[in-house]
């Protein structure tokens, strides 16, 4: 090739092949970069042990960590928004995120990973350890719908969809015993702190208690059965369960519904439209998410007294920070990859974006 | 005056506003005019209007002076004012702010006592659905008591029935008994009378 002679250089075939093989590459990239944002949804949610992280995860595998102490601050910029930290921690969705005191468990691809906290803040993604339930059938991999923490026995209970729960004892690392009864898979769990008890919510409809010490299904609730709460409809499956020791909330193709447990009669039902996907009861008041973007405050009594709009068109997680005093906030999150942060109740104040 | 230099007294004397700069030009012209009066040989009349010129312009010295003495005063008096208020009003910001925090207490109290309200409405509404227990118990009474009478019916009955088949029992078997007791008698004379004409035939 002669220099000074650039101008005047024809490209040959394969050249102007190689470009445009470059050019559609790094469209594509590009395009499934901006995509996969679009199509992001936030599954699951957890507070660090000390309140100033949230750790998010999403349909893609993906655990996010934000800086809470830095999105707070009264000079954050869009920067402090967005994640400290992604890494894929699984393959499959990351359907459930929970924190003990130093430890994130998280649920994915069939498999429960523990990351310690310390080093994620410090940005090590090692694993602690990762563990899969005995699964009967090997066919396909069930997922990991949900996992809750009974702090008595220090054991993990694990909703999983081979209509089992399994629970792991978290000192010895193995797992103790599976609870069998459901006919579909498992959505959520919750443990009843005073009586020793889990409660499981599934797909077939019912909710099932088990006594944590025999392994035994003391109750059984078929919510779809009860008049007042019953939505034909929408289907009888139980995606939503939380439990305040004496009252149970319980939602999902069925209202939202409040019971009380002791008599297992359901006590108020709340006139919302749409399954509701996650609850809590926060002080007097009952804040519930699903589908629809907006989280609804209801009152003890049915009544729903505000509908507060969020980012997300359908929100699939709720969480309180109540392990901060100073960083109390509300985060929800959904269809979307942006999770709405709530200070005060009453309105959205700003959302990280993943 | 010879010591201090031009620039600062030109700063001194920007800084003192007005009257300051009067009076120091009034002291001057009054030294001037005290030397110059001294040192006059004019007659005793001129001497005497300048001394009064002299002493009135001592008079107005010594007047801006006490002016200025009260104004420092006035200052004084200001700042200790402003001293007080300021305590003041840091007192009212944290008396402020503990009311605020009992008050939040307050509220975290109000709430739990409505969520317990509530809940005891929930269940009230609950036990409202269910019968009233003084209506159930008459009623497990009033059952107890049919109950009751019922069976002591039904006994009556059985110890009839009983009796009343005793009673056929005993009369069927006398009757029995008796046909027996006649086929019997019946045998024994046919017996009789076979042996009679045998014995007659025997003859």
């Amino acid at each position: 090739m002669m220099r000074g002679a650039t101008c005047s250089h024809q490209p040959t075939p394969t050249e102007t092949h190689e470009y445009l093989k470059w050019l559609s590459a790094a469209a594509a990239s590009h395009f499934t970069a901006a995509s996969g944002l679009l199509h992001m949804s936030v599954f699951s949610q957890s507070f660090s042990p000390c309140g100033r992280f949230l750790a998010a995860g999403n349909n893609y595998g993906e655990i996010a960590l934000f800086s809470l102490a830095a999105a707070l601050s009264p000079d954050a910029t869009t920067a402090n928004q967005k994640p400290v930290l992604t890494f894929t921690a699984h393959e499959g969705p990351v359907f459930s995120l929970l924190s003990t005191d130093s430890v994130l468990l998280s649920a994915g691809n069939g498999e429960v990973s523990a990351w310690n906290w310390t080093e994620l803040i410090k940005k090590n993604v090692k694993p602690l350890w990762t563990k899969r339930p005995n699964y009967k059938s090997s066919l396909e991999i069930p997922e990991i719908n949900s996992m809750a923490i009974n702090p008595r026995d220090d054991s993990l209970a694990i909703g999983a969809g081979d209509n089992n729960v399994h629970i792991l004892d978290l000192e010895h690392g193995a797992f103790k015993v599976t609870l069998r009864g459901h006919t579909d898979y498992v959505h959520c769990v919750c443990v009843r702190e005073r009586e020793a008890e889990l409660l499981s919510g599934s797909e077939d409809g019912a909710v099932r208690m088990w006594d944590c010490r025999t392994g035994q299904s003391v109750h059984c609730i078929e919510v779809h059965k009860y008049e007042s709460c019953a939505r034909p409809q929408h289907g009888k499956w139980i995606s939503c369960l939380t439990t305040d020791s004496d009252w149970m909330l319980c939602g999902g193709g069925p209202s939202l519904s409040l019971w009380h447990l002791r008599s297992l009669s359901p006590t108020s039902v709340f006139p919302l439209s749409g399954c509701q996907r996650r609850a809590a009861f926060h002080q007097d008041m009952i804040l519930a998410v699903g589908d629809g973007a907006f989280v609804s405050h209801c009152l003890l009594g049915g009544e729903v007294k505000g509908q507060i709009p969020c980012t997300p068109p359908s929100l699939n997680t709720l969480q309180l920070n109540t392990k901060s005093s100073e960083h109390r906030v509300l985060t929800v999150g959904g269809g979307s990859s942006k999770i709405d942060v709530f200070t005060n109740l009453s309105y959205r104040a700003f959302s990280l974006s993943f | 005056m010879g010591a201090v230099t031009d620039d600062e007294v030109i700063r001194k004397r920007l800084l003192i506003d007005g009257d300051g700069a009067g009076d120091d030009r009034r002291i001057n012209l009054l030294l001037k005019s005290f030397t110059k009066w001294c040192n006059s040989p004019g007659s005793p009349e001129e001497g005497f209007t300048q001394y009064q010129r002299m002493l009135g312009t001592l008079a107005q010295c010594e007047f801006s002076m006490g002016k200025t003495l009260m104004v420092y005063d006035m200052n004084l008096r200001e700042m200790e004012n402003y001293e007080k208020i300021y305590s003041n009003i840091e007192q009212n910001i944290t008396s402020a702010h503990d009311k605020i925090a009992e008050c939040k207490k307050e509220i975290q109290r109000a709430k739990r006592i409505r969520k317990n309200r509530q809940e005891y409405d929930a269940l009230a509404k609950i036990i409202q659905q269910h019968p009233d227990r003084h209506e159930t118990l008459k009623q497990l009474e009033a059952l107890d008591k049919e109950l009751q009478h019922l069976s002591h019916i039904k006994e009556n009955v059985d110890a009839k029935l009983e009796l009343r088949k005793k009673q056929f029992h005993v009369l069927l078997t006398t009757i029995q008994e008796l046909q027996q007791t006649l086929e019997n008698d019946e045998k024994s004379d046919n017996d009789d009378q076979s042996q009679e004409s045998p014995a007659q035939n025997g003859e």
